[in-house]
């Protein structure tokens, strides 16, 4: 389920089965020309993927709406806020929260977020059409929709 | 004799002309417009027999249920994308096709044929364990509470189409 009316309308009623949200982290920046392509790209592929892995299993996770932070942000300070937003999703009944990033710079403070990352390398835009990519990001949804579901069983 | 004619002067000729050239001008114009605004009447019929070549050749089915992935273009408002479908495709007993959606009718997971290797013939849900005969009938005692909704299909020139997906008519 996704974030908008008509799937929240649904959540509402079938809360008890929706136990996992995915939170997309995204980071934005406009100082650097040098990677501004790299981090826009990086942007389009991950909120396909979302997308895609929300569809696989929309039944029991609800995508919340992207996660922005400046990209030079110190990650330990924005931390912070993140687990605000955490608190606050904590008060529905989910049992799995997940972020979902290609910044790997979230993996070395992992252990203060309350969640479990998943870090995709990032694709590089250099001759990738999206045509092409939809491929490769349908097999990445399979492995990690593999990936949640081992969750589920534990 | 000539007064009983009634002749048309100068002034009423102009007139008339400019009129008529003026009507001509005025229809002319109204009818793109006119044609547009009745578009959409005209347009309905043509949509609800929509149905798409899925690249999949009839005697490529087998009686295994196979994945058919397709794209069609969907148009919500003003709003056009790509969206990508998913059809499971086999042949019954009696040699019929049949083309089931893999959303289930819980709440819209993607489920898939033999999907857990505890439930052999069977489609499985992976989000709440949901559970579909081969005939896309729903298993009593697991979440989902009807069958899975059927595509619309046609075979021309050997190639299998498929249209929109309907759901079951409960009995």
């Amino acid at each position: 389920m996704k974030w908008v009316k008509q799937d929240l309308q649904q959540y509402i009623q079938a809360k008890e089965y929706v136990d996992t949200i995915i939170v997309p982290l995204i980071p934005f920046q406009l100082s650097n020309d040098a990677s501004l392509e790299k981090n826009a790209f990086q942007r389009e592929v991950l909120s396909l993927f979302t997308r895609d892995l929300e569809k696989e299993l929309s039944g029991r996770i609800l995508l919340s709406p992207d996660y922005h932070y400046l990209a030079s942000v110190d990650k330990e300070t924005e931390i912070n806020r993140m687990n605000a937003w955490i608190d606050d999703i904590q008060s529905q009944p989910f049992q799995h929260i997940f972020f979902v990033s290609s910044d790997s710079g979230w993996k070395k403070v992992e252990q203060g977020l309350k969640g479990t990352l998943i870090w995709l390398p990032a694709a590089t835009a250099d001759s990738m059409q999206p045509t092409e990519i939809q491929p490769i990001i349908r097999n990445q949804v399979q492995q990690v929709s593999e990936l949640i579901r081992t969750y589920w069983k534990g | 004799m000539s007064e009983d004619k009634q002749p048309v002067s100068r002034r009423q000729f102009l007139n008339y002309t400019l009129t008529g050239v003026g009507g001509f001008m005025a229809a002319g114009l109204m009818v793109s417009p006119l044609r547009m605004a009745i578009d959409p009447v005209l347009q309905q019929d043509s949509a609800e027999g929509d149905f798409t070549n899925v690249q999949l050749a009839e005697e490529d089915i087998t009686n295994e249920p196979q994945r058919v992935d397709w794209e069609v273009d969907q148009e919500d408002g003003w709003y056009e994308s790509t969206v990508s479908q998913t059809a499971w495709v086999y042949k019954d007993d009696n040699g019929e096709i049949v083309a089931l959606s893999p959303i289930c009718k819980h709440l819209g997971c993607v489920v898939s044929w033999e999907g857990s290797e505890e439930h052999p013939e069977r489609f499985y849900c992976p989000c709440h364990d949901g559970l579909y005969y081969k005939d896309g009938e729903n298993v009593p005692g697991t979440p989902p509470t009807a069958g899975l909704d059927i595509y619309e299909h046609k075979i021309e020139n050997g190639m299998l189409f498929l249209g929109k997906a309907q759901p079951r008519e409960e009995a």
